[in-house]
């Protein structure tokens, strides 16, 4: 089936595969090391440091301490950027060079970013300071940054990305939404080469709306001590966290002209809607479910195909039960014995980049034949109909790896990855 | 080829009417939706208009859900949803719901809500902070609250791309329709008026004093607005089949970086130029078969100096003859729901043989040399007509519209 495409001619979908990541997250900046923490079991939440919490309690959290852009950037100038378009911009300086960007590439270079709030640090700071300064005295960078979409006009900005320039915002399923939309643009034609995933920063402003939510662990009606954990019984709400992740998707045609290796394979892509935005407990796990089914639909393959699970399992107590609900009900029998990896029990929830750190997670089980378990699991909530989620990493050799998430809104994606070398899934030149 | 797409479904919410007619006859006959500001106090700004919705009452079209359960970008949305449904005769029966989806955009989703949050901040009164403003406040709850208020179970996407996204919404809608992802979609765009924007705006000296002008050798800005609009999608083999009234065919897109500035576009209008140049190819058509262009308009002087040169560069000398209307001269610049409207006024444009005018347009600017549908709305036949937005970020977006021929 032909997509629309922007400006594609009709043709066959084309292979599409991942050449490059860079990650910002609360334990490293470097795919490898992360996965390595993420399989010890490492957790990078720590108490909150550096921003105003308004009092909100919140013991854990996951950022990124003593981000420098200049690290990554080299010297320039970063004023004209907040700290999402920092991370963003940053993350996409990694995805470029781990997939051997040459500058002189006549490819037109795009990028599909996923993200909650862009920066509702900035937003609400401009708003206050018009407020109490007096609107003559707001700063028009500040104003630049508070459309939803300015992390991704910067990040194209410092790179010279001249192509495709998407931001999508379905709060936790951004990032993998951003990955779908971008690897639907490479498949049709419509791009050619795209960094796609995502980015969110952690703000006062956040905090406090999440909190008074009750969505933090350990805060605001949640009893006991912080327990983001997964799928635990005794989980009371997600780890505020921050981060961006970007992921480069090009053709297979094109990774082999370029020479650069292939991480994996992008082998289809699934959505669905909660129409009782998440105040339904079956109705969100059927949407998940419906999501599962169109990513097996679209890659043609079977639920016995699925190798492993990177769950977007947050401690969240509604959203982990629904997704785990959703995932079996697809999967069927598949799921009792599915591994399961959520990376959100030691990054905390990174919204809109959290899709794309499962992402990265599932390229990297696929490279090391180690799936990272779910940290501080201490009894897996009996509700949990995916039994075989556990604390530890797991040994195993993954060809089709699937990564899921949903949404408090209504949101639920899909998305399945292949390995580089899996056996009946055609290689380039194929 | 893919599946053709067309659009059998109209929704407006917007400054100077509220539904496909209401909207439709408003813009031929030159309506000026453009007023004082009445939502907040301007007394501290140097400049007082804006383009609000005065009479707008949500609970006149909801039926499943609660207007008090989302924020005014998304009564606004879910409004013109039902009105688009009910103008394309899809009753809830006639559809499947887990087939049928939701892409809107925006620009700021809903900042009336950050803006009470920042209320009490200012205020010292952080405790009463309740869960409304996390409910409310994401982007995202404008295509969740259109998708929930018609049941609507498929893919769901909100694409905040600024003044530029109800184009991308209404290119993602079709891309879903053309891929098999959906079988029937709402795609639109929605902004409420808002005092962070109009702060923004009103400090970079984009607003405009007295009147929005686009074109004009005087123009002095843009004035801020509000709205929604919102189309049915579907693929044109259901069209036929149920016996739709098809307004007109979506034909293709583009899409473009400026990768040059946040808020200024390209000095040569290069992004703007590369995305209509796309949007052309996709619908298989020339520049020269371009009937009308809803142009992005937006009356500041720079933004319509670079569109002018933009299109002399896909339009060659045929640019000064190619009628080029902005409807903001009427609506205000509605942000995330800008290029929505305009959507529809094209396939209203091509469905009807006529075209809004610009108004306010009393002066021929030589740097502008286009036929900007002075003052006049004009009877003309709409074959192809090419809708442009640009945004904040550099993000451009042209989408192509097709006269639909049985």
């Amino acid at each position: 089936m032909n997509a629309f495409g922007n400006g594609a001619p009709p043709g066959p979908r084309r292979d599409v595969v991942v050449t490059g990541v860079g990650v910002l997250s609360p334990l490293s900046d470097a795919p490898a090391a992360l996965h390595a923490a993420l399989c010890r079991g490492e957790s990078g939440l720590a108490p909150i440091e550096e921003i105003e919490t308004g009092g909100v309690a919140c013991p854990l959290a996951g950022q990124v301490r003593g981000f420098s852009p200049a690290a990554y950037l080299g010297e320039g100038n970063f004023r004209p950027l907040d700290r999402t378009g920092r991370l963003a911009t940053a993350a996409a300086a990694l995805a470029l060079a781990a997939s051997g960007h040459d500058p002189d590439d006549p490819r037109e270079w795009g990028l599909v970013l996923g993200t909650m709030f862009g920066s509702v640090r900035t937003i609400a700071e401009f708003d206050r300071r018009a407020l109490t300064a007096g609107p003559n005295y707001v700063k028009p960078f500040d104003f630049a940054n508070s459309v939803i979409n300015a992390a991704a006009g910067q990040v194209a900005i410092w790179h010279g990305l001249r192509g495709v320039n998407a931001t999508v915002s379905g709060g936790a399923v951004a990032g993998l939404q951003a990955l779908a939309l971008a690897a639907d643009l490479v498949a049709a034609g419509g791009a050619e080469v795209l960094l796609a995933g995502g980015a969110d920063e952690l703000s006062f402003e956040s905090l406090v709306g999440f909190d008074r939510c009750g969505l933090l662990c350990g805060s605001n009606g949640h009893a006991g001590d912080p327990h983001p954990v997964p799928f635990d019984a005794r989980r009371n709400g997600f780890a505020p966290a921050e981060g961006a992740a970007l992921l480069v998707l090009e053709t297979a045609e094109d990774a082999a002209a370029r020479g650069v290796p292939v991480l994996g394979r992008v082998l289809g892509s699934g959505a669905a809607f909660d129409p009782s935005r998440g105040r339904d407990a079956a109705s969100g796990a059927a949407a998940v479910a419906r999501a599962v089914r169109g990513a097996l639909a679209a890659a043609g393959l079977a639920p016995g195909a699925v190798d492993c699970l990177a769950a977007g399992g947050s401690g969240s107590r509604a959203l982990d039960s629904r997704e785990a609900a959703g995932v079996a009900e697809a999967l069927g029998e598949r799921a009792a014995t599915l591994p399961v990896a959520a990376v959100k029990s030691m990054v905390g929830e990174a919204l809109g980049a959290s899709g794309a750190f499962q992402a990265a997670t599932l390229l990297e089980t696929f490279r090391t034949g180690e799936l990272p378990g779910v940290a501080g699991l201490e009894e897996l909530d009996p509700g949990c109909p995916l039994a075989a989620v556990r604390r530890e990493a797991t040994a195993l050799e993954a060809g089709v790896g699937l990564a899921t998430a949903v949404d408090r809104h209504g949101g639920a994606h899909a998305l399945l990855l292949g390995a580089p070398t899996r056996s009946g899934i055609p290689q380039e030149g194929d | 080829m893919g599946r053709r797409i067309v659009v059998t479904g109209l929704g407006a919410v917007s400054p100077i009417g509220t539904g496909r007619e209401a909207f439709w006859n408003a813009l031929l006959a030159g309506t000026s939706g453009i007023g004082p500001v009445r939502s907040f106090d301007t007394s501290r700004y140097p400049v007082h208009l804006g383009a609000e919705i005065h009479d707008f009452r949500p609970g006149d079209h909801f039926v499943v859900l609660d207007p008090a359960t989302v924020g005014r970008a998304s009564q606004l949305a879910a409004a013109a949803a039902r009105l688009a449904l009910a103008d394309a005769g899809l009753g809830a029966d006639a559809v499947e719901p887990e087939r049928a989806g939701v892409a809107m955009g925006t620009t700021s989703g809903e900042p009336r809500e950050v803006e009470a949050f920042d209320d009490r901040c200012v205020a010292g009164e952080l405790d009463r902070v309740g869960p409304e403003f996390m409910d409310l406040y994401p982007c995202h709850s404008i295509a969740a609250a259109v998708a929930a208020e018609v049941g609507f179970g498929g893919v769901n996407a909100m694409i905040p791309t600024a003044c530029a996204a109800g184009n991308y919404a209404v290119a993602y809608a079709a891309d879903a329709l053309a891929a098999g992802r959906a079988d029937w979609m709402l795609a639109g765009g929605a902004d409420s008026f808002s005092r962070i924007t109009f702060t923004g705006f009103a400090r970079l000296g984009a607003i405009a004093p007295e009147l929005c002008q686009p074109f004009d050798r005087d123009r002095k800005g843009m004035v801020p607005g509000e709205g929604a609009a919102v189309l049915v999608l579907e693929p044109l083999d259901r069209a036929l089949a149920r016996g739709a009234t098809i307004y007109a065919e979506v034909a293709g897109y583009g899409l473009s970086c400026d990768a040059h500035h946040m808020t200024a576009a390209h000095p040569e209008g290069d992004g703007a130029a590369r995305a209509m140049e796309r949007a052309l190819a996709a619908a298989g058509v020339g520049p020269d078969d371009v009937s009308w262009v809803s142009a992005h308009g937006t009356g500041t002087p720079t933004n319509d100096r670079l569109e002018a040169a933009a299109a002399r560069r896909v339009f060659g000398e045929r640019s000064r003859r190619v009628p080029m209307s902005s409807i903001k001269s009427m609506l205000g610049h509605t942000m995330g729901a800008a290029s929505a409207l305009e959507s529809v006024a094209c396939a209203l444009a091509i469905a009807t043989g006529r075209v809004p005018p610009t108004i306010n347009y009393r002066e021929r600017d030589p740097e502008c040399d286009v036929d900007c549908v002075p003052n006049e709305a004009r009877e003309m036949p709409v074959a192809v007509a090419m809708n442009n937005a640009y945004a904040f970020g550099g993000n451009n977006a042209s989408v192509i519209f097709r006269e639909h021929r049985p």
